[in-house]
């Protein structure tokens, strides 16, 4: 097991080296003319050249770039082009938003799609069809549509929860919790739908097993075949669909986060990224690939734990 | 069991949702708001003086004060500077400063600050450092005397510093280049306060007890950066944000529905087609004036405004802003929408059968209705546009680096000073990128440059009266924006600016 996790992370190493290059050289296209955004369409070109010149952009992007990487390794990725914030502590700032949403989300999808997908496989007829309702429903509704009606009605309506920003959990856990609740149910609604689905797939698929009708033959308790031998194989596969979710949620925290005026990751990666703030999107595209690189370990080592099988592979 | 449980769970979501409720947004203290929640939607570059710009004025004017104030109504009256006198020739400008003043750290502020603002702003490759062109030395004459020597008149050096080239920061703070991007030091009426500030996302400034001018109403401004109008409506909807800018119609709509919300309309942006090519250079067609009057006449304004704009906004044939003195309004119906009269143009052009114009396209600012709308009016009299799809970032370097294209559809602001609008529009620059004049504006401009806005209101007219017969642009309307406020504030807009001044919110009564 150890020389797997080893053999992941030296491959993850070499995926970011990749990946930062890839992405440097992408985001060094002439076309975008970061002085002129900065000074606007009314600045004379000395003037804009002048600003691309003291943003390094008139050297060769190689040169930029290894720029970059030797000042990255070192923990210094530099300051925003466009706020004068510094890079890491911008992201420090905005990563405990994103993370409450992805922990949030994460947590309520396992939970809830663990129960309805093991309640409808094991029980089948109305719950199942009632279950299997809700996941086309959660699946089919857009994103969007199901995060404005629950701003619009918990919050604007009813005024029950705020409808925009963010408390820390530092600051008040009742203020983040308020803050954060409304976000994880809308992107809980479509996660929670696609995993338990999965589950209930693996449930039923696990509950027609040989070895399942001869522990039943042999008397165990149905809710012990379920928890402690049925639950524990079809876990592998909903744990894997879960991680893709995890990845995935980035996406959909874009949107939830412009919606609730979050000031996370999310919202942040549009903003940034449309003006072209190469060391703020390179920090981002960085920690997006070391989380990524991170969630599938964890999933394959969990897996690993729950089917001794997969080790091998 | 399963009682107590519904009951504990409702106990819970009752406390997370009062604890921190909508009205978290700001307290009251002594019948005045303590904190004023502003939302915007500009994310300023930093709060260096040197970056100031446009929209992000209000963060700076939180923590520095301008040599002159700017007053809702575009007047200007004393601030840093007590008394201004132009010279008969109008290239020397004399400031009287106040003597009382001191920047935040006891440093006082005086003459040599003043010159020392001022270099450093015109040397430091801002997106405003070109306004100070003009000034061709900053003498002191004393602590409290100050004289700009200009190269030439300039009727918007009052408005200039009035604006970005008029904050005046403290000197000590220039000696290392990046100190005031994030820790501004001025003479302002507030500090900004870095435990409760996030840059690029929330910035909080706190009252300065020793500011020497009168004392605003509100004890902390909060400027919160959105990137999208849905999230301000609902935050000024529900009450945790006090006072916000809308521009979208539709939100407009959807903000005005709710009794609580006061709203104050402002026209400031107008959006049109810039017709840089007036020479002919990349479409030799637009070279005769009645090409481009024909392009004025296919288009059916009303209907645009009605249909794009929901109606929210004034057509307008003219660049110039009702604040200035050029405006004139009968300008604003000068091309009524008459395509036979269009096509009769082209027709005496030579250009009967049509030709081709090719225009950059910004989804933000040419949606897909407006780029329907023109294609279809333009088709109607032969002309054939066509849109090339450009990205914001690439946009900028295409148009106006590699000057691809003869025209451009533009939101633009619509200044109350007359000089600064005939700089961005009129003049070679980035808006006359192709450097296009005429005998009429050469005759005019001189005259104009040499007097006040006032005293040169009949050539100013005059100059836009020309732009307008002579079809140098293609403006369709001003557009409404809506100034609102979760009812708990009033604000004034400024007039020649999207944001009021910060100056300009009080306490409603």
């Amino acid at each position: 097991m150890l020389s797997f996790v080893v053999r992941r992370i030296a491959a993850g190493a070499l995926l970011v080296l990749v990946i930062s290059f890839l992405s440097y050289t992408l985001l060094s296209i002439p076309d975008l003319d970061v002085g002129r955004q900065l000074l606007g369409q009314s600045a004379s070109q000395d003037l804009v050249d002048a600003k691309n010149a003291a943003l390094g952009l008139d050297r060769p992007v190689l040169v930029q770039y290894l720029d970059w990487l030797a000042h990255a390794v070192r923990g210094d990725l530099g300051t925003s082009w466009f706020t004068s914030e510094d890079v890491v502590r911008a992201i420090a700032n905005r990563l405990p938003v994103t993370i409450s949403l992805m922990a949030g989300v994460t947590l309520v999808t396992a939970v809830a799609s663990f129960l309805l997908g093991v309640w409808a496989g094991v029980r089948r007829g109305a719950v199942d069809r009632f279950v299997q309702v809700f996941s086309v429903l959660g699946y089919a509704l857009p994103n969007f549509l199901v995060t404005l009606v629950i701003v619009l009605v918990f919050a604007v309506r009813l005024r029950w929860f705020p409808a925009i920003g963010y408390v820390g959990i530092g600051e008040s856990l009742t203020g983040w919790l308020s803050t954060v609740l409304l976000p994880v149910l809308s992107l809980s609604v479509g996660s929670v739908a696609g995993v338990a689905q999965q589950v209930r797939s693996s449930v039923i698929e696990v509950l027609r097993q040989d070895y399942v009708r001869t522990l039943r033959a042999r008397g165990l308790p149905p809710s012990r075949i379920v928890l402690k031998h049925v639950l524990r194989n079809a876990s592998a596969p909903a744990l894997a669909v879960l991680g893709m979710q995890f990845v995935g949620l980035l996406g959909g925290a874009v949107l939830v986060e412009q919606i609730f005026g979050l000031p996370g990751i999310g919202s942040m990666t549009v903003t940034y990224t449309t003006r072209g703030d190469i060391p703020i999107i390179m920090a981002l595209v960085m920690l997006t690939v070391i989380g990524v690189i991170a969630v599938n370990l964890v999933v394959d080592i969990l897996i690993g734990w729950l089917n001794p099988k997969a080790r091998i592979a | 069991m399963k009682r107590s449980a519904t009951a504990a769970l409702l106990v819970t979501a009752s406390l997370i949702a009062g604890c921190s409720g909508p009205d978290g947004g700001g307290g009251t203290a002594g019948g005045a708001r303590a904190t004023l929640n502003i939302a915007t939607m500009t994310l300023p570059q930093s709060l260096d003086p040197k970056d100031a710009n446009g929209s992000a004025l209000p963060f700076f004017q939180a923590v520095y004060d301008t040599l002159i104030k700017r007053e809702p109504d575009g007047a200007y009256s004393p601030m840093l500077a007590t008394e201004w006198k132009y010279d008969d020739k109008l290239t020397e400008l004399s400031l009287t400063l106040r003597g009382d003043v001191k920047f935040d750290d006891g440093t006082p502020f005086d003459a040599a600050a003043v010159k020392a603002n001022m270099e450093r702003f015109r040397k430091g490759g801002g997106a405003q450092a070109k306004t100070l062109n003009d000034v061709k030395s900053i003498e002191v004459v004393d602590p409290t005397h100050v004289t700009l020597v200009l190269s030439k008149p300039n009727p918007a050096m009052l408005y200039y510093l009035s604006d970005a080239a008029g904050l005046m920061a403290n000197p000590k703070d220039f000696a290392q280049d990046d100190t005031l991007k994030t820790r501004p030091g001025g003479t302002g009426p507030y500090e900004l306060d870095p435990s409760q500030t996030v840059i690029g996302t929330k910035w909080v400034f706190t009252r300065t007890a020793r500011y020497w001018g009168a004392r605003l109403p509100y004890d902390t401004i909060a400027i919160s950066y959105f990137d999208n109008e849905t999230a301000i409506v609902n935050g000024i909807k529900t009450g945790q944000l006090n006072a916000a800018l809308i521009q979208d119609a539709d939100q407009q709509i959807s903000v005005e529905s709710d009794p609580k919300v006061k709203t104050a309309k402002q026209e400031f942006d107008f959006q049109g087609v810039f017709l840089f090519d007036r020479a002919g250079a990349v479409t030799p067609e637009l070279r005769d004036p009645r090409v481009r009057q024909a392009l004025n006449y296919a288009i059916d304004r009303p209907t645009m405004l009605a249909k794009i704009r929901q109606g929210r906004g004034a057509v307008t044939s003219q660049v110039f802003g009702p604040a200035t003195a050029a405006y004139k309004p009968e300008l604003d119906t000068y091309y009524s929408f008459d395509q036979a009269k269009a096509r009769a143009l082209l027709k005496e052009a030579g250009h009967e059968s049509g030709f081709t114009l090719k225009l950059p396209r910004i989804p933000a600012i040419v949606p897909d209705a407006l780029a329907a709308s023109l294609q279809s009016d333009l088709g109607a009299v032969g002309v054939k546009l066509v849109w090339d799809d450009l990205d914001p970032g690439s946009a900028v370097q295409r148009i106006f680096k590699d000057r691809a294209y003869s025209a451009m559809v533009m939101n633009m602001g619509q200044s109350s000073a007359d000089w600064v609008a005939v700089g961005e529009v009129v003049l070679p620059g980035a808006f006359n990128m192709f450097g296009y004049t005429d005998d009429t504006v050469k005759r005019l401009l001189p005259k104009i440059q040499g007097s006040s806005a006032q005293d040169a209101k009949a050539d100013l007219q005059a100059l836009n009266e020309h732009l307008v017969a002579d079809g140098w642009f293609m403006p369709f309307y001003r557009m409404t924006y809506l100034h609102v406020s979760d009812g708990s504030v009033t604000i004034k807009p400024q007039d020649g600016m999207a944001v009021p001044a910060i100056y300009n919110y009080a306490p409603a009564q």
